[in-house]
């Protein structure tokens, strides 16, 4: 019962960093019908920046919290870059676009800080046992951090206006231009969020699952896999997909085989898009001939 | 002759090259020229995927390892003859194709990307897990391939045992891509839900692509483990997965050669990358050719999105002047244009008609019920498409469905052609229910149709549109299709689409690009299109719209020309002076319910047709007049 705890526990702090992943692709998604490949590698660019900041002297809190404007203006500019320079973005255009600046952003990673993958100090506090759980307190950061940045994500898409004029953008671009909200900064805006939530987890994460040039892979399919629950538009739907497919995949490395947990996301995405390709919540796409 | 002369050439060329290389090449050129062939074998199936059914796999590499590492399993670990366990390999790689494709294929883009995706990460999971596959050690001590006491051992004899067999698997792809199959594919790929109203089975022929491309990417995987004579996790990772792709992309989309050049182009990359780096940025070690990778990636889709093979048709039709532009379009310039023209001559001479076309369907006794249709309904929510229609539609009639904007026209011909499914109701084809089934299961049965809102292939020519329409005419598959065994059967399928492009007066455009013509134009295509399958049920969705009133006519005659054959026509139309004057029977439609049915004088009279169009737009307001000038004039008011 207590191992059953500990692993559901310590899957819910991974899982919340999958969350905040999966919140980058809903925000790219619903504005641009874009999955963005290169949304994992927005997490191991945070994690191995402020590595090094700390390592230069800077505070720890203050390196991680630099760290995220820093993502976000990479981010963008990608964006300004890469994306929108392309006029007929077709599904399999995206995927090899954005399949190309993730590539580029994780040899250009690995040519910084090398092929060693590396941990962030863990943020201050000291671990608890409650009940003979051992909680640490970064996993508690983590899910303090995954709550607050989660939250107001969602908060921001479905209550203020800017948040609904992103989304009128992909459902409706003209009549979005016509009100004034015009899709370039919309996509730019998207493409800020999405680094803010990637880079959010990539510190967040980075003292207890570290960071490497290779890590965003991994983190950034399972984050997908954490939207597609949601079919990719629905933020709270991916938050909350995230979690579950973290306590998952402890629950299966606890019981079954430690080797077999990067194969879980990907079971876990076949059933959903065999069951409901649509996503759990969502209602079917309409097709007009 | 002079024909396949031409086309082989570019074969015949690379051949020589082939054998060439390895005789010129330093001994370290020909040991990166191996690896190439070897990617390149990968990449052609790749690009048969991606370029000809639109697919993307991440996780190609995937397929690659259970190649290598079944071969590399069986000829180590149990003795198996290097042929058989070739053979195995292959196998088993297209086996884990068609069980990963059987689930995955129906999904759409994004989706199926990111599943290959995934396939590729749990296959380099599963090979460091487990015992059999050697963990991250992987296998080692597979022997150099040996045939007839030769031993293939150097980069140079390597070079030479493996460039035959990249040259024939370029040979067939090749083939694939002109052949029936690779039609309907390239059809699917422009418009999914035009294709399978013309009877292909998308689903089907994405599957066996699908497994093509996994056997062409297991026999390299073979080639890799008899060069290396190492097979580890190395093989199924991500990194590969990406260079495949870049293959592609880099060679060109949609062309076989494409995949090639591209592995060529991307192993030079990859080489050069690996000698830079560490001597621009000192200590840099690992994959750094990565960095290689994703900026030709981003730049190519950004400047260049049909990759080398597109700078080459640029290159040669800035040489050739204009000349060259109208050959740009093209996939592969090598067609003997003088040649055909005279095998068309000789086609037209013995020309088949429209009837004998249409004839190929085996036709009902005209008034059979051929299309019965009982309580139709479709709802969205609370909204109420289509509410309870009901009527049959004879062999050798034409039949007419008209009512106003949004009476639930379209959405009928949905359920009927399979494109819809209903929520009650049922549709039955020649007695068979038809519901809800897909749309080429409908088409098999003779009922086909054309698209309000054009759904033609753009990528393809007007007769290219039409022999998709031949589709479920003809039988080769993939296999006789790879090995350009249809001959005779494609000079058939030559013949009746001319005839049926020249039914349609649309000779003059035969070999246009069909987006280059006006929306009237590219309608009578669908027509032809539709008709070119010898249907039994002709459903046509507005196909006036757009024609000038000359061409009204003639379709007017073609359609009385389909209907005398025996064939039931089915038309949604908005023109309703020409609908009176073609139709035998007419049904109207308001707000989803049939509310009249007979012949064009009693609908004309019906009260409760003129009080559904009344006001609702121009067309009704003739339909009104038509009706009180043969009649009372107290009745409308």
């Amino acid at each position: 019962m207590t191992d059953l705890l500990q692993l559901v526990f310590s899957g819910l702090a991974h899982g919340a960093v999958y969350g905040l992943v999966a919140l980058g692709f809903v925000a790219v998604f619903s504005v641009r019908e874009i999955v963005n490949l290169a949304q994992g590698e927005y997490a191991a660019l945070a994690g191995l920046s402020a590595i090094s900041a700390v390592a230069m002297g800077v505070p720890l809190l203050m390196a991680a919290v630099l760290v995220v404007p820093m993502v976000v203006l990479v981010a963008v500019i990608l964006e300004r870059l890469c994306i929108a320079p392309v006029k007929r973005m077709t599904p399999l255009v995206s995927i090899i676009l954005t399949l190309g600046i993730s590539t580029a952003l994780k040899a250009l990673m690995l040519l910084i800080w090398g092929p060693q993958a590396r941990g962030l100090p863990a943020f201050p506090g000291s671990d608890l046992l409650v009940a003979g759980v051992s909680i640490r307190s970064q996993e508690l950061w983590i899910l303090g951090i995954a709550a607050v940045v989660g939250a107001a994500v969602i908060w921001f898409y479905e209550n203020t206006l800017h948040g609904k004029a992103l989304r009128a953008c992909a459902e409706q671009p003209v009549a979005a231009r016509l009100v004034g909200i015009s899709p370039r900064t919309a996509t730019m805006v998207a493409f800020a969020i999405a680094g803010f939530a990637g880079a959010v987890a990539g510190v967040a994460g980075s003292p207890i699952y570290f960071s490497s040039w290779e890590h965003g892979l991994a983190l950034g399919l399972k984050g997908f896999v954490a939207a597609t629950l949601g079919g990719l538009t629905s933020l709270r739907v991916a938050m909350f997909g995230g979690i579950m497919l973290g306590i998952l995949e402890n629950l299966v490395a606890g019981y079954i085989d430690t080797g077999f947990r990067d194969a879980v996301a990907f079971f876990v995405l076949l059933l959903v898009l065999l069951v409901r390709p649509q996503g759990l919540v969502l209602r079917a796409p309409v097709v007009r001939v | 002759m002079g024909t396949r002369l031409r086309t082989y050439a570019p074969f015949a060329l690379l051949a020589a090259v082939l054998v060439a290389f390895p005789m010129v090449a330093s001994t370290s050129m020909v040991n990166i020229g191996v690896y190439a062939l070897i990617f390149g074998l990968a990449a052609i199936g790749l690009s048969l995927l991606m370029g000809l059914a639109g697919q993307v796999s991440l996780g190609h590499a995937a397929f690659f390892a259970v190649g290598a590492y079944t071969h590399a399993i069986l000829i180590t670990r149990h003795d198996v003859p290097g042929l058989v366990s070739t053979v195995v390999a292959v196998l088993a790689a297209m086996l884990v194709a068609f069980l990963v494709g059987m689930p995955l294929l129906r999904l759409r883009g994004h989706f199926l990307a990111l599943a290959t995706l995934g396939l590729g990460i749990i296959v380099s999971v599963v090979v460091r897990e487990l015992e059999i596959t050697g963990r991250t050690s992987g296998i080692f001590g597979i022997p150099k391939p040996e045939i007839n006491n030769r031993v293939y051992d150097t980069p140079q004899e390597f070079f030479w045992l493996l460039a035959p067999v990249v040259l024939i698997g370029l040979v067939l792809a090749r083939n694939l891509v002109r052949s029936r199959t690779g039609r309907a594919l390239g059809a699917v790929n422009d418009s999914e839900v035009a294709a399978e109203c013309l009877g292909v089975n998308t689903f089907a022929l994405r599957l066996r692509v699908f497994v093509l491309a996994g056997g062409y990417a297991g026999l390299a995987g073979v080639f890799y483990a008899y060069w290396l004579a190492v097979v580890s996790p190395e093989a199924s990772g991500f990194l590969l997965s990406v260079k495949f792709l870049l293959m592609v992309v880099l060679g060109g989309l949609g062309t076989v050669w494409g995949a090639i050049t591209g592995a060529v182009a991307v192993q030079a990359i990859d080489e050069s990358m690996r000698t830079l780096m560490p001597v621009l940025i000192p200590g840099a070690s690992g994959e750094v050719q990565l960095i290689g990778f994703g900026v030709v990636l981003v730049l190519l889709v950004i400047l260049l999105p049909g990759g080398l093979a597109q700078l080459w048709t640029m290159v040669t039709a800035r040489l050739r002047g204009s000349g060259g532009k109208a050959r740009a379009s093209g996939e592969v310039p090598t067609v003997a244009v003088a040649a055909e023209h005279t095998a068309r001559l000789d086609a037209a001479a013995g020309g088949a008609a429209l009837e004998d076309v249409l004839a190929e369907a085996e036709l009902p006794e005209r008034g059979t019920v051929v299309l019965r249709v009982s309580n139709l309904t479709k709802r969205y929510g609370g909204v109420v498409a289509v509410d309870g229609v009901d009527f049959e539609v004879l062999a050798g009639e034409i039949l007419a469905l008209i009512g106003p904007n949004g009476a639930g026209k379209t959405t009928c011909f949905n359920m009927i052609s399979g494109v819809l499914g209903p929520t009650a109701g049922s549709v039955e084809v020649l007695g068979t229910r038809v519901e809800g089934k897909q749309p080429h299961v409908v088409a098999e049965l003779g009922a086909t149709r054309t698209f309000q809102n054009l759904q033609v292939f753009g990528s393809s020519t007007v007769l290219g549109n039409v022999k998709v329409g031949r589709h479920l005419r003809s039988r080769s598959g993939l296999l006789r299709g790879m090995l350009s065994m249809a001959g005779g059967e494609e000079r058939q399928i030559e013949r009746t689409s001319l005839a049926t492009v020249a039914a349609l007066g649309l000779e003059s455009e035969t070999d246009r690009p069909v987006k280059d013509l006006p929306f009237g134009r590219q309608r009578q295509v669908e027509v032809a299109r539709a008709l070119a399958l010898a249907p039994t049920i002709l459903l046509l969705d507005e196909p006036m719209a757009g024609l000038s009133g000359a061409e009204r006519a003639a379709l007017g005659d073609l359609l009385h020309r389909t209907r005398e054959a025996g064939v039931a026509v089915v038309l949604v139309e908005h023109d309703v002076d020409a609908v009176m004057a073609l139709a035998d029977r007419v049904a109207v439609l308001d707000d989803g319910r049939l509310i009249a049915l007979g012949d064009p004088d009693q609908v004309r009279q019906d009260p409760a047709v003129i009080a559904a169009y009344l006001g609702t737009d121009e067309q009704a307001d003739r339909l009104v007049r038509s009706a009180a000038h043969d009649h009372a004039t107290g009745e409308v008011s």
